[in-house]
């Protein structure tokens, strides 16, 4: 017999053919059947996925407990016709219930759902009445499942399903040593999850119901048994209902689609039912050489099991209802109120889905939530040594896969999981690639995530740590491998291992340490990063100041019609110059030269416009929305942009949206710096040119001159006083606090203990540095560049139009008009201005001798009104300007006030002189 | 390379300066004797090419022209330590070799004799540099060849390089004490006119400022042309030093001058250095303190400043330049503007922007300092229009009894009259007017400037 047992334990499809020859034996010749139980069957498991659809059901089961109660007074009068009988009895049953439903439709339109469902149950017990067939049970192979393990033996028919069933003799009618046998016997077989001959499975318990059979085969046990062995014999039962509903578990869990954690979590506890399989065995044997044997001594000798598999079974139903495969117990308990008609109004109101757990069935426990869920067990379960055991076990045999999954992440910075389960997630789809339009950093921040909820609890602490060494080896890796060699070989396997923060920790800072090397010493960072600063802060501005004035012939063109290639040509050549500082910087290669027709201010204007978003994106160009007018007026000057590409690991740190912040910037310094240079060739012409030299009889033009130069003056006070403060007082401290950060990581990385800084740091420390820049210089407040673009477009026009003036104060200057050499003027300088006249200001002068004196006066007022204008346009905004800046300084920006002490003297002696600044000073 | 300058030394003054200047340039740029880098000059981080340029043999050359009429001085640098650094072709010497007699009419009717070769140098250069920025003269204005000969040069170079600046480093005669030239004004006023029309800016170093520098703050009783000259060079080589190491601003001259010259006419600068110490003339104390402030606040001294003149009560300054060298927090700057300007150190012109502008550079790394920091003030100040009127009044002396104007008649300028005299003096009283005239609030409306001038005075004291 023991060797019938362990057939069965392997294969329960030779367990039902042994039942069937065991009933048959203890029972004789009853062994035909009727095809119309087999039919009834389907229909009966059916009729029970219905069970749960409506609300009415509880009703219905009411009146099917007592067909059943009928039923095993026919079983008991070894009644055949068993069919008949039923429907006969049922059909009272039914009547009542359609009277009262009818009752209830007509007192309630919302029963009307009830109602339907109680008549769909006719056609069944129609068919039932139909004429018994011949039964004829077959074992079919099931199709493959993606459980590789799980059973394919299709479910045996439950006993009493069996028209005919040779029942067994009834017990009332043993002797109790008999029962006690029987029982026995009888018990072997319910623990192996089969029906005995008196434990048979409860009414209502339908093999082919998923659900049921997860959540286990209630029992029963055939009436007329002793009291004594009764109780016993129900006490053991639990455990067969546990084992049954824990195969049912196996086979389900273990399907692909549940992941690697669950598919260990099962073969673990596979090896629990072996075990026990094994013990069943063993008792067997006793049972059939000991005499000794009774219903008591496999009482005692299975508690312990059933201790463990209780445990396993309530893990399991736990496990089952996450997955929402089982119902949790608050949905069961609504469906047993009959009377709440409310929440099934709500639920049809939600969309008409009456079948719980359908509105959540993609509700999937896997991988990190199983783990956590074994550990809250464990939690819970501390204080029972033999469960703690077990679910010690449980966890580390399921966490293996996923401290595999955990050591590939972080040791090598990849992750295999097709299951969807790790507590990290990959999208793929953004690869590297896209860093070079990525200005959201999607690279780094969305190409892994943390799968919140599927964190198992042991690893919550840590889990930025664990994200975080994952995604710098991943970026080590991409770049040309991890150092295997400094792998540690010994890992921990499972989550129990007491190294297991540990390991964390130390991969943690193996893979800071190694990015951080990759991107310090490798990539040389700081180099980078100096390289930038060179070409966009134009720190030191030499070369470009070079480069500005040999491609200013193509600067100077409408932004359209710039020669890019032939900018970059210039650009390349310049910085190949050997003795400047940037022939020795190593990225020259990577600057290139682009065009932005849209003005900086417009840009930023728009970037600071955009309020409202999140405060990490104010700072983000919206590259894709209404493209602003290209200006028409910008010129190569004003349109001049670097780009700087990035070989990759770099790139992370020095990711597109900061080059656009570095564009900014350097934007905003080029200007400024374009504007001083216009200013000094202004200043050139006043200074070499006769025409301003020379001292006329003409005392207001005299007095216009001085108020030009003067006016000048001013606008380069405040163009070099604004670039000062820019670069000395914003750029260079905040560059070597920044710098000051990064040494400090530097120095870190000698000790392989004191990680305190990270990669992620490093780059928010340096998107920082950019946005204090941009915030003090003044880039960021709509206002003060509102206000800073009027005072450059007046720079602009004013020297735009310096030969404009000097033509007029040729004109109107009488020495200068004449063709008479005055005699203040020494030959020298008379015969150069004579060359340097336009051939066009000669004809005029000509006429100029014929003109009247009207006509140079009314020229003087024109000039001096011109000049005027300026002067006012240029004091007005610098006052506003000086004006905001206060306001600003004192509510945001403490730094500014220096700027504003800077730019107090800029209106003084006008009529815009910063009176209150003024004020100040004195005593 | 870009902005070049070319610098031309005229005279003995202006080559024992320039002398004096290259020495210093390459000490800061680690260049040996022999013109080539020293093996620990490795920094970087500097321009070598302003100055200098590489030969085949990668040596550094200055770009300068060394020029006088007599031999004397130009001798004593191809003999001295540094001889080897100069481009032979650059040295002019006179072909008589007999000076020009402290006698500026000598010096520039012997121009037109030089002036083939000089120009010749000067386009060699020019066309070895790729953006020239302008030039540098080195000269006195007292003596015979560098005034004279300068004068005629400036003339010509404004006229061959209009677009080129011109700045000159001239230096003024002792004119408190015993002159060492007797006709020192009337040489003065006839460069001054040449400095007044066609250089865009002079700094002005007075031989008796200087040697009162240099017997105040060295403790020499007579200081040697030496030591003076060592004042000029670390003077020179401060003002240059953000074109030389380079920063975010001021990387050429252009911007440093647009900034200090406002008004075209008033282009005369002066300067003053702190601290003198042992490092660039020998037996300078030290000075114990060197902050921002300490620096900033020494160079508005007028003891510091390397001119003598009486400033009057409306003497004020039209603009300023600070070089601050060394290492420097900015905002240690900031607060040393906002002390001065509460102290009211310094005054300013009524009718203008007044701000102290200031240049952040580097130090050389190669020559070490006692101190921490040093400072440099570029100044365009008023009162420079004393030192003018009293060597106007100097030369009014001596033109009023024609004193040995004898000397001057035999050479070319004024062979037909003495015209050439007379139009200097206007063109320099000219000058004083205008910074006189720049004292004054309505300097930008001067017919009718007397209803707002109350007021803005008021306001001036900035």
């Amino acid at each position: 017999m023991s060797s019938g047992v362990r057939t069965r334990a392997s294969s329960r499809a030779n367990a039902f053919a042994d039942e069937r020859s065991r009933v048959s034996g203890a029972n004789g010749s009853f062994r035909s059947g009727t095809a119309d139980a087999k039919n009834a069957e389907p229909q009966l498991g059916a009729n029970e996925s219905n069970k749960r659809s409506s609300p009415g059901h509880a009703r219905e089961r009411l009146g099917k407990e007592r067909r059943f109660e009928e039923r095993k007074v026919i079983e008991r009068s070894f009644e055949a016709h068993v069919e008949r009988v039923t429907s006969r009895t049922a059909s009272p049953a039914k009547q009542e219930q359609q009277r009262r439903a009818q009752q209830q439709a007509e007192m309630r339109p919302a029963e009307m759902r009830r109602q339907k469902s109680s008549t769909e149950l006719r056609p069944r017990d129609v068919r039932a009445e139909t004429p018994p067939v011949v039964w004829n049970p077959e074992a079919s192979l099931l199709p493959h499942t993606s459980a590789a393990l799980a059973s394919r033996i299709s479910i045996p028919p439950i006993a009493f399903a069996i028209p005919f069933a040779p029942q067994p003799k009834p017990l009332n009618e043993l002797t109790l040593e008999a029962q006690e046998a029987a029982i026995v016997e009888d018990l072997l077989y319910v623990f192996m999850g089969y029906e005995g001959q008196y434990i048979r499975y409860a009414r209502g318990y339908s093999p082919n119901e998923e659900r049921d059979r997860l959540s286990g085969p209630p029992f029963r046990i055939l009436p007329g048994l002793d009291p004594s062995l009764h109780d016993l014999t129900k006490s053991m039962l639990k455990m067969a209902t546990y084992y049954s509903a824990l195969e049912a578990f196996v086979d389900v869990q273990s399907r692909e689609e549940f992941g690697a954690v669950n598919h260990a979590l099962c073969a673990s506890v596979r090896k629990c039912l072996q075990d026990y399989l094994v013990m069943i065995a063993q008792l067997e044997t006793q049972f059939l050489t000991s005499e000794s044997f009774t219903v008591h001594v496999l009482n005692i000798h299975t508690l312990p099991t059933c201790q463990m598999l209780s445990h396993l079974y309530a893990m399991a139903q736990e496990l089952l209802k996450k997955n929402a495969l089982l119902d949790d117990e608050s949905d069961e308990e609504d469906d047993d109120e009959i009377d709440d008609y409310d929440k099934v109004l709500e639920r049809l109101a939600e969309g008409g889905e009456l079948v719980p757990g359908s509105s959540k069935a993609l509700k999937v426990c896997k991988g990190g939530s199983v783990l956590g869920l074994l550990a809250s067990r464990l939690e819970s379960m501390g204080g029972d040594p033999a469960a703690r055991s077990l679910l010690t076990t449980l966890l580390r045999d399921a966490s293996r896969p996923y401290m595999k999954m955990l050591n590939e992440w972080l040791h090598h910075g990849s992750i295999h999981d097709p299951h969807a389960e790790f507590m990290i997630r990959e999208q793929k789809s953004i690869g590297r690639e896209r860093l070079e339009r990525d200005y959201i950093d999607e690279y780094w921040e969305r190409r892994y995530t943390i799968r919140d909820q599927d964190v198992p609890p042991q690893l919550e602490g840590v889990k930025e740590k664990v994200l975080l060494a994952g995604k710098y080896l991943n970026v080590v890796r991409e770049c040309g491998g991890v150092d295997v060699s400094k792998i540690v070989t010994e890992l921990p396997t499972s989550f129990d291992d007491k190294r297991f923060i540990e390991n964390v920790n130390n991969a943690y800072a193996h893979a800071n340490e190694s990015l951080m090397q990759l991107l310090l010493t490798t990539h040389e960072l700081p180099l980078r990063l100096r390289s930038l600063k060179h070409y966009f802060f134009l720190d030191p501005s030499d070369s470009f100041s070079y480069f500005l004035e040999l491609g200013s012939s193509e600067l100077r063109k409408p932004a359209k019609s710039v020669n890019t290639s032939k900018l970059q040509s210039l650009l390349d050549l310049v910085l190949r110059q050997p003795g400047t500082v940037a022939s020795l910087d190593p990225f020259k290669e990577d600057v290139k030269v682009e065009m932005n027709e849209i003005t900086l201010i417009n840009n930023l204007q728009r970037v600071v416009n955009i309020t409202g978003i999140e405060s990490g994106q104010v700072m983000q160009p919206v590259t894709n929305q209404q493209p602003i007018e290209p200006d028409k007026n910008a010129t190569g000057f004003t349109s001049l942009q670097l780009d700087y590409s990035v070989p990759f690991p770099v790139s992370l740190v020095i990711s597109r949206k900061t080059v656009w912040r570095y564009q900014a910037l350097f934007r905003f310094l080029l200007h400024l710096r374009y504007l001083e240079s216009q200013l000094s060739s202004t200043w050139q012409s006043h200074t070499g040119a006769v025409t301003w030299s020379h001292k006329g009889p003409n005392r207001e033009l005299e007095a216009l001159k001085r108020r030009t130069w003067t006016l000048r003056g001013r606008m380069l006070v405040y163009i070099q006083q604004v670039l000062y403060f820019c670069t000395a007082e914003v750029i260079e401290p905040n560059w070597t606090k920044f710098m000051s950060r990064l040494k400090a990581k530097d120095e870190m990385s000698d000790k392989p203990s004191g990680f305190n800084r990270t990669v992620d740091e490093l780059m928010q420390d340096h998107v920082d540095f950019l946005d204090t820049c941009l915030k003090e210089c003044m880039l960021t407040n709509s206002k003060l560049l509102k206000v800073n673009s009027k005072l450059m477009q007046a720079c602009a026009i004013f020297s735009q139009y310096t030969n404009f003036v000097t033509r007029e104060i040729e004109k109107i200057d009488p020495d200068l008009s004449s063709g008479i050499k005055p005699d203040t003027m020494t030959h020298d300088q008379w015969q150069r201005f004579q060359t340097t006249k336009v051939p066009s200001s000669r004809s005029t002068s000509a006429q100029n001798d014929a003109s009247t004196v009207d006509d140079t006066e009314a020229r003087m007022n024109h000039l001096s009104d011109i000049v005027r204008k300026w002067e006012s346009n240029f004091g007005r905004h610098m006052k506003i300007l000086s004006d905001s800046l206060n306001h600003y300084a004192a509510t945001e920006t403490v730094v500014l006030l220096s700027l504003c002490a800077r730019l107090s003297s800029v209106n003084q002696g006008t009529e815009w002189a910063a009176i209150g600044a003024e004020e100040d000073d004195q005593p | 390379m870009p902005r070049e300058i070319i610098t031309i030394q005229a005279g003995q003054c202006g080559n024992s300066i320039g002398s004096q200047f290259w020495q210093q340039l390459c000490q800061e740029h680690g260049i040996s004797q022999d013109g080539n880098l020293e093996d620990f000059a490795t920094e970087g981080g500097d321009r070598k090419d302003v100055f200098y340029y590489q030969s085949d043999d990668t040596r550094y050359i200055p770009r300068a022209i060394l020029i006088d009429l007599e031999p004397r001085v130009l001798n004593s640098i191809q003999t001295g330590p540094y001889r080897n650094i100069y481009n032979p072709e650059n040295f002019y010497v006179g072909k008589n070799g007999m000076g020009a007699a402290n006698n500026w009419g000598d010096g520039y009717q012997s121009g037109e004799a030089v002036y083939e070769d000089v120009m010749e140098m000067i386009d060699r250069e020019a066309d070895g540099s790729d953006s020239l920025e302008g030039f540098m003269m080195l000269h006195s204005i007292a003596g015979g060849t560098g005034s004279g000969l300068g004068s005629f040069l400036l003339e010509r170079l404004n006229d061959r390089f209009p677009k080129k600046i011109i700045q000159t480093y001239s230096v003024f005669p002792n004119t408190t004490n015993a002159p060492d030239v007797v006709v020192h004004p009337y040489n003065s006023i006839l460069s001054m006119r040449r400095l007044t029309q066609n250089a865009d800016s002079v700094v002005v170093l007075d031989n008796g400022a200087l040697s009162h520098i240099a017997a105040d703050r060295l403790h020499v009783q007579e200081p040697s042309f030496q030591q003076t000259n060592q004042l000029v060079a670390t003077v020179m080589s401060a003002s240059t030093t953000t074109l030389r190491y380079p920063g975010y601003m001021h990387n050429d001259l252009v911007s440093i001058l647009a900034s200090l010259i406002p008004t075209p006419r008033c282009h005369f600068l002066m300067t003053a250095y702190t601290p003198f110490t042992g490092d660039q003339v020998e037996q300078a104390k030290t000075v114990r303190k060197t902050t921002v402030l300490d620096v900033m606040r020494r160079l508005l001294q007028p003891k510091n400043r390397m001119v003598s003149t009486v400033p009057g009560k409306k003497s004020c300054y039209i603009s300023i330049l600070n070089v601050i060298q060394g290492e420097v927090d900015p905002t240690d700057v900031h607060k040393s503007l906002l002390r001065i300007r509460e102290r009211k150190l310094a005054t300013f012109i009524p009718w203008g922007p007044a701000s102290i502008q200031v240049a952040l550079t580097k130090r050389s790394p190669y020559m070490p300092m006692s101190h921490r920091v040093s400072g440099l003030m570029l100044a365009n100040h008023t009162s420079i229009a004393t030192l003018f009127k009293r060597i106007l009044k100097q030369y009014d002396g001596m033109r009023k009894r024609n004193a040995f104007i004898e000397g001057y008649k035999k050479t070319a300028p004024f062979s037909e009259n003495l015209d050439e005299f007379d139009e200097a003096r206007q063109v320099v009283s000219d000058l004083v007017m205008e910074y006189e005239a720049a004292e004054d609030a309505d300097y930008l409306n001067p017919d009718n400037g007397d209803k707002a001038t109350s007021a803005e005075t008021d306001r001036r004291m900035a």
